[in-house]
């Protein structure tokens, strides 16, 4: 029971984290339809910065600070440079050039940094763990995860529906010359919401190179995740992609760590593991398939 | 009197709490003009689309030429012969006059799995196209791209394609939305021209040209058929006068 | 087709033979291998093309069905060099290394995939479509990477490259002539396919979707048909990929994959039937030449990439050609 209780605390967390990712990217795709492959770079560069920073500096709350910072002012750059120059353009278009992204800031990153991968440790108020009611230990840097996740998801529903950014956010989905007409400068909102979207990204890059490593490369498969999880809630929709990331989060964990058991009940232990593991690895996909069946545009996606 | 071509019954469709259609009979007949009008909002697009297809209502029955075709989708009915023609459908701009009609005559005859042989070199695709693209006055002008056509051609090339599907009954939905002052003039020799090919249901706001040419007319409100009759009937019938022709006097 | 429209085509796919003709008898095997890799690479792209540029179908996943026919090729002819039965159930397979016995397969098993990946993707539009496509191919690709049977990461190495009758497919002229010789089929093929009465409903529903459901044609039908046929020009550039190398692993099914052969179709002209071929070539020639100079050579392509589609979107074909493509 215990350790089906921290199965789902990581479920959470990883939800958490893709959350961050996803938010950004439909955020992105809501307001400005762009499709952004290069989402997962600007992870990257958040997770290097703080581990830049975080060496330089001894303290791992300015690296974390750095991370917020360098992404959102590389997504501001990359916005103002290049991508500004895509929303008027077909999604072909905008799938290769943010490809074209990513060849670039994975090679830069590779020649300022090296291959090998970085490690960062952790302050201690965050590396110990946390004993939880009912005896569960756990550890706090993934528990702070969770609740960073919480606050972000707070702040992203406060944003959207009561400051004047918002407002004008919701406006830019819903009319683009309709706001451009009441005098919102757009391409500087348009900048805004790109460099928000990239400062999530970095945050979260930052956060799980904490847990894991930070090396080239490492935004790639949470991109792909965070597809899955914006396809599932449906694009543009803030609370589906909360919904969607812990329903992704928790379908991996859990499927990662019930199936391999649940195969060995009728099978021998080794097959059981690989047959176990390598459905459990599809596991997400089938359940985007059965949400693409059930409803094509996600779960809160704008009907067609 | 013949048997319709095309007959609604009882058809109804809720959106939440709002009724869009609500208990719709009504049919058309051989050689007619049936127009539909009603105020804005009064349903008539939600009651077209679902003849064509397009959505589907909640209660109710559609019967084209004596068979059921509450089950088939969109491209089914087209291919029967229900014709949903101008406005939605328009043309294909980078195709040329010959490749668009072509398609309507493809589409007609229902073979487009065939993977090998040019299209340009199926007789039975090009000589139907040939001939409607003559009949329509378009000769000439096979090879010109739909996009590159003034305004007439473009509309007579749309005529073509809709005679090319042979159809049994046209669908037009404001078939001169947003074309202005000439757009009504079209509309009296468009419609004269399909009326000679099958019988057509009409969604048009323009009411003099509906009161004009129109054999009858079915007023909707809000959902509901409140009335059915030749032009003659209508214009005396005392409700249609009180919720729909009273506001426009 | 026109002979106007048809010359650069053809004009392309000469090039290619002569380079590697001109290489071989210059004593540069490593440039006729080159010129394999844009010939199958070329393939690829030409069968992405199918979907993506005459369907307006942007598929991110074309690496799944590639993937799938290499591994498809590695996984016979790996059994057949260790006798072992590929299959016991329901009936016994034995592996083979002849490539005319490899190539259905391969074609089968991308075009089956691609028939259930269409259906579920092409529920979707737009945006979805590209981001669904891409999520079912990741999902092979971890797939392959967490089944161990067939090499997990490390991926699967046969050792002899499989046989075709007549040729010894180990000269590197005549590994080439085998691939090129595909690739003309299939643009023949592709070609034909593009004018037929299938196409003419292919190219229609891209432009104008609700015309063809009002000429009583069904989108999706015709659609789903071309995704899979393009799938199977997919797997087969995969079987051929996997000879190339001898050696298959999940990278063959990666996104990076599936963004390489959008690039050849996209660097060489959208639409256009040699387009992927001059792309490919491109691709690689940049790859040769600029590798040995710096390790970093895919930011250069990167910033290559950005300023085309920037400033030259109708692809190097259109570019050269100063006209838009073919319809």
């Amino acid at each position: 029971m215990l350790l089906l209780a921290e199965q789902v605390l990581n479920g959470l967390q990883y939800g958490m984290m893709l959350f961050l990712m996803a938010a950004g990217l439909t955020l992105v795709f809501g307001v400005m339809g762009l499709i952004n492959l290069a989402h997962g770079s600007l992870y990257m560069v958040g997770a290097f910065a703080c581990a830049a920073v975080a060496a330089a500096t001894g303290s791992f709350w300015l690296g974390l600070a750095a991370s917020l910072a360098a992404a959102a002012a590389l997504g501001a750059l990359v916005e103002i440079v290049v991508i500004r120059r895509l929303y008027a353009r077909d999604h072909l278009d905008q799938v290769l050039a943010t490809f074209a992204l990513i060849l670039v800031f994975s090679e830069g990153t590779r020649w300022l940094f090296g291959s090998f991968p970085l490690y960062l440790s952790l302050p201690p108020v965050l590396s110990g763990a946390v004993t939880l009611p009912g005896g569960l230990i756990y550890p706090a840097f993934r528990l702070a995860i969770i609740v960073i996740g919480v606050l972000v998801a707070l702040g992203l529903f406060w944003l959207i529906t009561r400051t004047r950014l918002g407002i004008r956010i919701r406006a830019g989905e819903a009319d683009r010359e309709m706001i451009a007409a009441l005098g919102v400068d757009i391409a500087k909102l348009y900048t805004m919401v790109f460099a928000l979207g990239a400062a999530l990204a970095g945050l979260s890059g930052a956060l799980v190179g904490s847990v894991q490593s930070v090396q080239v490369g490492m935004g790639e498969p949470v991109l792909i995740l965070a597809f899955v999880t914006v396809v599932i809630g449906g694009i543009g929709s803030i609370k589906g992609a909360l919904i969607g990331a812990l329903l992704v989060g928790m379908t991996d964990t859990l499927g990662k760590a019930l199936l391999p058991g649940l195969f060995a009940r009728f099978m021998e232990a080794s097959a059981a593991t690989s047959v176990g593991s390598a459905l459990a690895s599809m596991l997400i996909y089938v359940l985007m398939a059965l949400v693409l069946i059930w409803r094509p545009t996600g779960l809160y996606g704008a009907r067609a | 009197m013949p048997e319709p071509i095309l007959t609604l019954s009882h058809l109804s469709k809720s959106f939440g709490a709002l009724k869009a259609t609500d208990d719709v009979s009504l049919d058309l007949r051989p050689g007619e003009i049936h127009a539909l009008i009603g105020p804005n909002g009064a349903g008539k697009s939600t009651l077209i689309k679902q003849i064509a297809g397009e959505i589907r209502p909640d209660s109710g029955s559609v019967t084209f030429e004596g068979q059921a075709i509450d089950d088939l989708g969109p491209a089914d009915r087209a291919r029967l012969g229900l014709a949903r023609s101008f406005q939605v459908s328009s043309v294909v701009p980078g195709f040329t006059v010959l490749q668009n009609v072509m398609l309507a005559v493809q589409g007609a005859s229902g073979a487009s799995f065939r993977f090998i042989r040019p299209a340009l070199s199926d007789r039975n695709l090009t000589a139907p196209a040939l001939f409607h693209i003559q009949h329509s006055g378009l000769d000439g002008r096979e090879t010109v791209k739909a996009a590159d056509l003034a305004h007439g051609e473009r509309r007579r090339l749309e005529i073509a394609m809709a005679l090319a599907m042979r159809p049994r009954a046209f669908l037009l939905d404001e078939p001169m939305a947003g074309m202005g002052a000439e757009g009504a003039h079209d509309l009296t020799a468009i419609l004269a021209e399909l009326k000679s090919e099958a019988p057509i249901l009409l969604v048009e706001h323009d009411m003099d040209a509906v009161f004009a040419l129109a054999d009858r007319i079915s007023v909707l409100v809000y959902g509901k058929v409140i009335a059915t009759g030749t032009v003659d009937e209508i214009r005396k019938n005392p409700e249609v006068r009180r919720s729909y022709l009273g506001e426009e006097a | 087709m026109r002979l106007t429209g048809a010359l650069p085509n053809f004009v392309v796919f000469a090039a290619l033979i002569a380079v590697a003709v001109i290489a071989d008898l210059t004593g540069n095997p490593y440039i006729v291998t080159l010129a394999t890799k844009v010939a199958i690479f070329g393939l690829a792209g030409v069968g992405l093309n199918l979907a993506l540029g005459y369907g307006g179908l942007v598929s991110f996943g074309h690496a799944a069905f590639f993937g799938l026919g290499g591994y498809v090729t590695a996984i016979l002819a790996s059994h057949a060099a260790s006798a072992t039965p590929v299959a016991t159930f329901p009936f016994t397979m034995m592996g083979t290394n002849e490539m005319l016995a490899i190539w259905p397969f391969a074609i089968l098993v991308a075009g089956f995939a691609a028939l259930v990946i269409g259906a579920l993707s092409l529920r979707t539009k737009g945006v979805y479509f590209i981001m669904v496509t891409l999520a079912f191919a990741q999902m092979l690709y971890y797939f392959a990477i967490s089944w161990p049977t067939y090499g997990g990461e490390d991926g699967l190495s046969f050792y002899v490259r499989n046989t075709f009758p007549g040729a010894n497919t180990f000269a590197p002229l005549q590994f080439f002539g085998i691939c090129a010789t595909m690739l003309a089929i299939t643009m023949v093929l592709v070609a034909l396919l593009t004018q037929s009465r299938f196409g003419l409903a292919l190219r229609a529903a891209k432009e104008n979707e609700t015309r063809v459901i009002a000429s009583g044609i069904k989108p999706f039908a015709i659609r789903l048909t071309a995704f899979v046929l393009s799938g199977m020009v997919a797997g087969l550039a995969g079987a051929l990929f996997a000879d190339l190398n001898r050696f298959v692993s999940p990278t063959m099914l990666s996104w990076h994959m599936s963004g390489e052969i959008i690039i050849f179709v996209i660097l060489g002209g959208v639409g256009r039937l040699a387009g992927p071929i001059a792309g490919a070539a491109v691709f690689i020639t940049l790859e040769y030449l600029l590798g040995p100079i710096s390790d970093h050579w895919q930011a250069l392509l990167g910033f290559l990439l950005i300023l085309i589609v920037l400033f030259a979107p109708k692809g190097l074909m259109g570019l050269a050609l100063g006209k838009r493509g073919n319809a």
